[in-house]
């Protein structure tokens, strides 16, 4: 038999496994499953939080007309969530989904010495976002490592929610610069989307891509416009190589698997089916 | 909602991938659901060796006695039974000679795989069956990374409300995993889900092989339109859907590109 500790785990890991936009389907089904609400309550709040910075879910800003994104790169504590655009600070209660106070950036808040290089990647992520990710929103976000090099990272998160027609999607771009002053610049990436259809059935996609270039340095219009045009090109790359590869499944393993009619190019005649054997025994 | 819909729920949301622990959670969670779970959720079939027919066969609800398995070949139970459930000498017959039917189609189909059937007896002349098919395909050896599997489950009730005449019907599933490894260029790609269908039929039962006729054709039909349906939904959906999540041609030359569509069509009317 489970122990409570086993089924919370086993819950938890459920939460976490949510397709994009099902967290709270998934939520309903597990409290119907489980006899004791108290169980998911305890660990509810760090599995929300969990998910949703994980998903990098995209929030209106109270503020202003632009969109921000939950993540932990932005995470600054007790519910706190940096946006450095809208130059504030959102809470966000992961519990009701919703952001619940705003407040202005303390100085504390971001690296001032960074600011000029992530206003700049700032500037590039928005004109990058919005030719290539229409349903989606960036956020960027600039601090120094423990070796003093400036770190920018730009999170892009662009999802589609269509439950009417059974499916969902979400796909999450990740770069991260790291340079020091005008030094070479170490480009990493990491690309993860996720598509659940599920009219009759429940398929689902899962891609999960790493990448890492080194672009010359610069100063911060400079950086900015190489690293932008170096994540435009990785991502095309990226883009072009998956659907290579849908045409590779769908050509190749997917007939090998199962073949769309036999051999004959006619489907079977029941009435003669031990004909046919009779046929395979003779080769 | 009732316990059973909302563990069938959850089971249509989690990752296909990971469908036997996701399975294991939720039984864990509501270990009185245990039977109903795994005569209702779909898993991918386990292939299990007859050392005395020398054949393999596949193994799942409809084929198990307690821990005991079943084989068509044979018609024993590993580990034995002296006292497993089998169907009853007709149905036996005709046990056998659906297995022999889709030895072949499995054959001409799938090329390779493994195909198992199984018969059991409902009440009067009513019976069910199962027809189980697996193959999977692995592209490493020939240097690609690509690896896939295919499942069928398909669950037939066979009704004789009067003599002469059956009606069919048929429950399927076909489970479909395709996976790519390429750290290069895509790095993963997996595709792993289900769809499932109902069919219904009724046809004359004249002749002695009227069973094996019906019961065919319908599956084979079934699995030529569960194929193209997955075939639309793997590698069509799913695709176009990440076609829309990021636009690999920007946002400013489709809308240039519709603009000029629009003007060119709307000066072909004039």
């Amino acid at each position: 038999m489970a122990s409570e500790d086993d089924i919370v785990q086993i819950v938890n890991g459920f939460l976490l496994n949510a397709p994009p936009g099902e967290f709270m389907e998934v939520v309903t089904d597990v409290r119907g499953l489980l006899k004791n609400d108290a169980l998911l309550n305890e660990t509810a709040p760090a599995t929300f939080r969990e998910y949703n910075t994980e998903q990098m879910i995209k929030v209106a800003s109270p503020t202003g007309k632009h969109q921000v994104l939950i993540t932990k790169y932005g995470e600054l504590g007790n519910g706190e969530y940096l946006d450095p655009y809208g130059k504030q600070v959102l809470t966000f209660d992961h519990i009701k989904g919703e952001v619940t106070n705003h407040r202005a950036l303390g100085s504390g808040d971001i690296t001032q010495e960074v600011e000029p290089y992530r206003k700049a990647f700032e500037a590039e992520a928005f004109k990058y976002q919005n030719e290539h990710y229409e349903n989606g929103a960036t956020t960027v976000y600039g601090s120094k490592n423990s070796d003093g090099a400036f770190v920018v990272t730009t999170c892009i998160s662009s999802s589609i929610f269509n439950p009417q027609n059974y499916w969902n999607g979400r796909w999450r771009s990740v770069w991260t610069a790291t340079f020091s002053g005008s030094g070479e610049c170490e480009l990493t990436g990491n690309i993860r989307i996720n598509v659940h259809y599920y009219e009759d059935g429940n398929v689902q996609l899962n891609t999960n891509f790493n990448k890492a270039k080194k672009v010359p340095g610069g100063d911060p219009a400079k950086l900015s416009a190489a690293v932008f045009k170096t994540i435009l090109t990785l991502e095309s790359e990226f883009h072009t190589s998956l659907e290579k590869s849908y045409r590779k499944m769908g050509d190749t393993t997917f007939k090998a698997l199962r073949r769309a009619l036999p051999v004959t190019r006619a489907k079977i005649d029941w009435n003669k089916i031990s004909s046919y054997k009779l046929a395979a025994d003779m080769k | 909602m009732q316990d059973i819909e909302c563990a069938l729920d959850l089971m249509r949301r989690l990752p296909p991938s990971q469908i036997e622990d996701n399975l294991a959670g939720v039984i864990d969670i509501v270990p009185d659901l245990t039977e109903e779970l795994l005569s209702s959720v779909d898993q991918p079939l386990k292939i299990v060796h007859d050392s005395e027919s020398k054949r393999d066969y596949l193994i799942c609800d409809y084929n198990r006695d307690g821990d005991s398995f079943r084989s068509p070949w044979s018609n024993k139970f590993d580990p034995p039974l002296h006292d497993g459930q089998t169907p009853s000498g007709e149905l036996r017959d005709l046990e056998i000679k659906l297995n022999e039917a889709f030895d072949i189609y499995r054959d001409l189909y799938y090329e390779g795989g493994v195909s198992s059937v199984y018969c059991w007896n409902l009440e009067g002349n009513n019976f069910a069956a199962c027809i189980l098919i697996k193959k999977t395909q692995d592209h490493s050896k020939q240097g690609q990374p690509m690896k896939g599997t295919w499942d069928s489950v398909h669950v037939l009730e066979v009704e004789i409300p009067k003599k002469g005449t059956a009606r069919y019907k048929l429950t399927s599933t076909v489970m479909l995993t395709i996976d790519t490894n390429e750290p290069g260029t895509t790095g993963s790609v997996s595709l792993a889900g289900s769809l499932n269908r109902q069919e219904e039929k009724s046809a004359p039962i004249d002749q002695p092989n009227s069973h094996v006729v019906n019961i065919g054709s319908l599956v084979e039909a079934m699995e030529i339109k569960l194929r193209q349906t997955l075939e639309t939904i793997y590698f069509g959906k799913t695709k176009d859907i990440s076609n829309e999540l990021r636009q690999a041609v920007p946002v400013s030359v489709l809308k240039q590109r519709h603009d000029m569509t629009k003007q060119l069509t709307s000066q072909l009317k004039t």
